[in-house]
């Protein structure tokens, strides 16, 4: 008889003791004496989860060189982690032990204590006879990888990298277009007033693309990623020569950007390419390539119409830049002519930064003929707009600029997919918590930056990244250990078939299909023990450490004999 | 299934089914339209039939293109041919629209690997049950020639799924030659097809409406016989009490598991260690019961050999066939297979684009889950 389980009954202050027979547990517990062979050491305290409970407990585990432990007290989630360390530094294996619930599911729940005390002794019956067909898990460590890979080549991403690198951070910055700067590489100024301009987005790529520490991947895009912070296996694709990299990064920071909506799919914005009615971006590339802002005959428009809100009802939100970029345009137009009449047809004006408003009211004055409508409709170069009044009128400027409005990239949900990130119902991503925690996401380790979560400013952009980028050095610490998880599953190659169920339901991308073999395989590092492919499997070739079935089965076989 | 055929060519039958079909895959091997080929061959004691690989096409002559029973499901023997390692040869196989069926589950399951063969399937007429075969293989070779020469689709002494079969045509096979009276004809299903027909220097010049009315006729009947047997057949499996009885007799063989083409897991679930408790655990059961029968768990076997292969059942009835005891397992099987694909809106072996109900993961299915519990309450509402 060289096993000895030793079970510990809490009395957990009142909260057990009060509402179950303790003596009696302990009586008819020792009463099992032949237990499959086993010793028995019965005892009770008063508060185990106590700094006198855990550090009898540990006395106990030493003193009788016990080899199972039960805890019979909370719920696992109370104190299952607090157990485990106790046995650790008493120097029992914590895959050795189990905790059984007995007073959120016994005490708290049954009024009539005799019958509290029946459950109890039976739930304790069952993690006893569940204990000795556990197994010693071992924990192993793994290096962290410090690096960062960082996809999106625009302002926020530009950021990113460069405060990473800051900190001699090695980063991979990945672009899936030739060349870095992302949308604002189209815009001949930044708002001006702000003190931003062009030179200060290209001192931004001339810094990224010098710096040692920044590695630049141009016309390449994220094929495959696979693990956790710390440990992301990567295979990027350049979509040039479809030629493969492979790295390892602990962290991802995902700033693939936005897009703007196409008017024309709104209601009520019916025109053609060959009227003269253009959305703001195309307004910003024409300007930065010629110069000027002309109409399709060459010549400078006399009258331009600028229209706030395309689309705002139909997404449901307001796209927070669209006002600012229009007073710019229209700077840009009364710097090509003063003679250019700018009506401007708002419906709400969203200034939010402390310097938009006067830089607003400056052009207003002098140049920007503002009136607040409740609708407007474009057909052909004809612009009928809806006064406040509830006044239909129409004009037909020599051009209209429309501001659409700003729309996830059409590769989020590719991303989204790719590292197992939420999306919210826009389409955008899903912050881990909009307040206090708004570039983390669902997944460790990956982070949202810039207008992939929701339209935002370039000034936000760059908050945001320097804010992703202060997270990654916190939690991702040169040097700092990993200790993946070991309750994982495992395929038994003698009954895999090979059909690969398995792969479509994991949702961690550990398993991979060995076609040498004809089998299912699992990347232990990746696995996180969730069951799911256990539960698939219909050879019942898989099993998840510590929760197999003759563990499961031993234990709900006792809890359920009566 | 890719779009059905209009047209097929003719083929000469005066030598009746079996030698026009020899004739027809002596021609493509001399041609070269394949490097080997799959066909049952009477065995040497001439009481029963097996699947033959051929290389030397010489063996051709000796084979009988349609065996008067199925000893064996084709599903499983491509499944050996094809499964690991890939092939350099095209092999045809020439199989029963049911074996088809099979073939296309197991290529979902990755199972099979469909690039290697070529599958050929003709208008099945049934074949008979194997244990009346084995009693007396004379009258079976004799009485299984005359359906053929008849085409009696009413045949009294086919296998009891095959009486009700409506899947006995046109299934997701590549050549599909079709029966219509005194008529043959090759019908290509697939660009394989195709190549094969042109290959044949045949041209796919008749029109397909004659066969397709000839066929609907059977079907129409088929569909009706087969509703009134799952009448009867759903008492037998309605309730635990039903259930005890239909399968009090079962021997615990498990012949119908390995008979089955689609149990394809290499240990079953119920021949493991987890099915096999403790003399404890039996002894608890014994006494919570009064008594218990042993080898233990037949009801458990049988329902969870339903909850793991149902929606994938094609209904070929070789579990009948296994069965020592005659349990009409076959019968049950697929009429169980025919509700559960039901709800799944799935029909198995129909097509290999189609997605396997329980390979899919979708989360709207949550959604879905939700309708079928209150669609069931809503049921059990109803019998009040």
């Amino acid at each position: 008889m060289s096993d000895k389980i030793g079970i510990y009954v809490c009395e957990c202050g009142p909260n057990i003791s009060s509402k179950v027979d303790i003596e009696r547990i302990l009586e008819e517990i020792a009463a099992l004496e032949d237990f499959r062979d086993k010793e028995l050491i019965v005892k009770q305290h008063k508060l185990l989860c106590s700094v006198a409970g855990k550090a009898f407990l540990e006395e106990e585990i030493k003193a009788n060189e016990l080899t199972h432990l039960i805890c019979a007290a909370c719920s696992p989630r109370d104190h299952d982690s607090t157990f485990k360390e106790v046995c650790k530094k008493a120097g029992l294996n914590p895959y050795m032990y189990k905790i059984v619930n007995i007073r959120e599911q016994c005490a708290w729940v049954i009024s009539d204590k005799e019958k509290a005390t029946d459950k109890a002794i039976q739930y304790i019956h069952a993690g006893m006879d569940r204990v000795v067909y556990q197994q010693p898990l071992i924990e192993k460590q793994l290096d962290s990888n410090p690096d960062v890979l960082v996809i999106g080549g625009g302002i926020a991403g530009l950021q990113s990298a460069l405060t990473l690198a800051g900190k001699n951070r090695r980063v991979f910055l990945v672009e899936k277009s030739a060349e870095l700067g992302g949308t604002s590489i189209h815009f001949q100024k930044l708002l001006p007033r702000q003190g931003s301009d062009t030179a200060t987005r290209n001192r931004k790529i001339k810094e990224v693309n010098k710096n040692p520490y920044i590695k630049v991947f141009t016309s390449t895009e994220l094929s495959k990623i696979v693990g956790f912070l710390g440990n992301f296996e990567i295979v990027l694709k350049n979509s040039e020569n479809d030629s493969e990299t492979e790295l390892l990064a602990g962290a991802v920071v995902l700033a693939n950007g936005f897009q703007q909506a196409n008017p024309q799919d709104f209601e009520g914005y019916n025109y053609t390419d060959n009227d003269e009615v253009y959305s703001a971006l195309e307004i910003e590339k024409m300007y930065s390539e010629t110069n000027q802002i002309t109409m399709k005959s060459g010549e400078l428009p006399k009258t331009v119409a600028l229209v706030h809100c395309v689309g705002r009802k139909e997404v449901g939100y307001c796209s927070k830049i669209c006002c600012n970029y229009l007073i710019k345009i229209s700077d840009y137009l009364q710097s090509i002519s003063s003679d250019i009449e700018i009506i401007d047809l708002f419906q709400d004006m969203c200034l939010p930064e402390k310097e938009d408003q006067e830089y607003y009211e400056e052009l207003a004055a002098r140049v920007i003929h503002s009136q607040r409508v409740t609708g407007t409709k474009v057909a052909g170069n004809k612009l009928t707009y809806t006064g406040i009044n509830g006044r239909e009128t129409t004009i037909e400027p020599d051009m209209i600029i429309l501001a659409p409005a700003i729309i996830p990239a059409a590769d989020n949900v590719h991303f989204a997919n790719l590292l197992n990130i939420e999306l919210h119902e826009t389409g955008f991503f899903q912050e881990a918590h909009i307040k206090i925690n708004p570039v983390s996401t669902n997944t460790d380790g990956v982070f949202v930056v810039g207008a992939n979560r929701g339209a935002c400013s370039i000034s936000d952009a760059v908050i945001q990244a320097q804010a992703a980028a202060g997270k990654v050095l916190t939690q991702l610490i040169p040097g700092q250990k990993i200790i993946p998880e070991v309750m994982v599953s495992e395929i038994l190659e003698a009954y895999c078939t090979g059909c690969q169920t398995c792969l479509e339901v994991c949702a961690y991308g550990a398993i991979y299909y060995d076609a040498e073999r004809g089998i299912s395989v699992v990347n232990e590092a990746i696995c996180r023990g969730c069951g799911n492919c256990v539960g698939s499997c219909p050879s019942g070739s898989i099993r998840t450490r510590h929760f197999t079935n003759p563990q499961l089965y031993q234990e709900v076989k006792e809890a359920l004999r009566k | 299934m890719t779009k059905i055929p209009q047209r097929g060519a003719l083929i000469n039958s005066e030598k009746g089914l079996q030698n026009s079909l020899l004739t027809f895959l002596k021609k493509a091997a001399e041609k070269k339209l394949f490097d080997a080929i799959m066909l049952p061959m009477q065995v040497p004691s001439g009481d029963s039939f097996a699947w033959i690989l051929i290389k030397d096409m010489q063996l051709l002559d000796e084979a009988t293109p349609i065996a008067p029973i199925m000893p064996v499901n084709a599903a499983k023997a491509v499944k050996r041919l094809t499964r690991k390692g890939e092939g350099s040869s095209k092999i045809a196989v020439l199989i029963k629209p049911c074996e088809v069926r099979a073939c296309v589950e197991l290529a979902k399951l990755n199972q099979i690997r469909t690039e290697d063969i070529i599958i050929l399937s003709y208008d099945c007429l049934g074949a008979l049950p194997m244990q009346d075969y084995i009693k007396d293989p004379v009258w079976g070779k004799q009485e299984f020639s005359a359906i053929l020469e008849s085409k009696n689709w009413n045949s009294q002494f086919v296998k009891p799924v095959c009486k009700i079969c409506d899947k006995f045509s046109l299934s997701a096979s590549d050549l599909h030659f079709g029966i219509i009276d005194e008529q043959l004809l090759a019908i290509a299903n697939s660009e394989k097809g195709e190549t094969l027909l042109a290959g044949m220097d045949m041209k796919a010049d008749q029109e397909l409406e004659n066969w397709k009315q000839y066929i609907r006729k059977i079907r129409t009947k088929r569909l009706a016989s087969k509703a009134e047997t799952f009448e009867v057949i759903k008492t037998k499996v309605a309730g635990f009490a039903n259930l005890l009885d239909t399968f009090s007799e079962c021997i615990g063989c498990h012949n119908c598991q390995s008979a089955c083409p689609i149990c394809y897991c290499r240990q079953c679930y119920f021949d493991s260690a987890v099915s096999k408790p403790n003399s404890d655990v039996v002894l608890m059961r014994a006494e919570q019961r009064g008594g218990v029968s042993l080898p233990l768990d037949k009801i458990m076997f049988h329902t969870g050999r339903m909850a793991h292969m149902s929606l994938s059942c094609i209904s070929c009835g070789l579990c009948s066939d296994a069965c020592p005891v005659n349990i009409p397992v076959a019968k049950i099987f697929s009429y169980v297979a025919s509700e559960t694909q039901k709800t799944f809106e799935y029909t198995a072996g129909e097509s290999f684009g189609d997605a396997l109900p329980m390979k899919e993961y979708k989360p709207e299915e949550l959604g879905e889950l939700g309708k079928l519990v209150q669609n069931a309450e809503i049921q059990e509402g109803g019998h009040e």
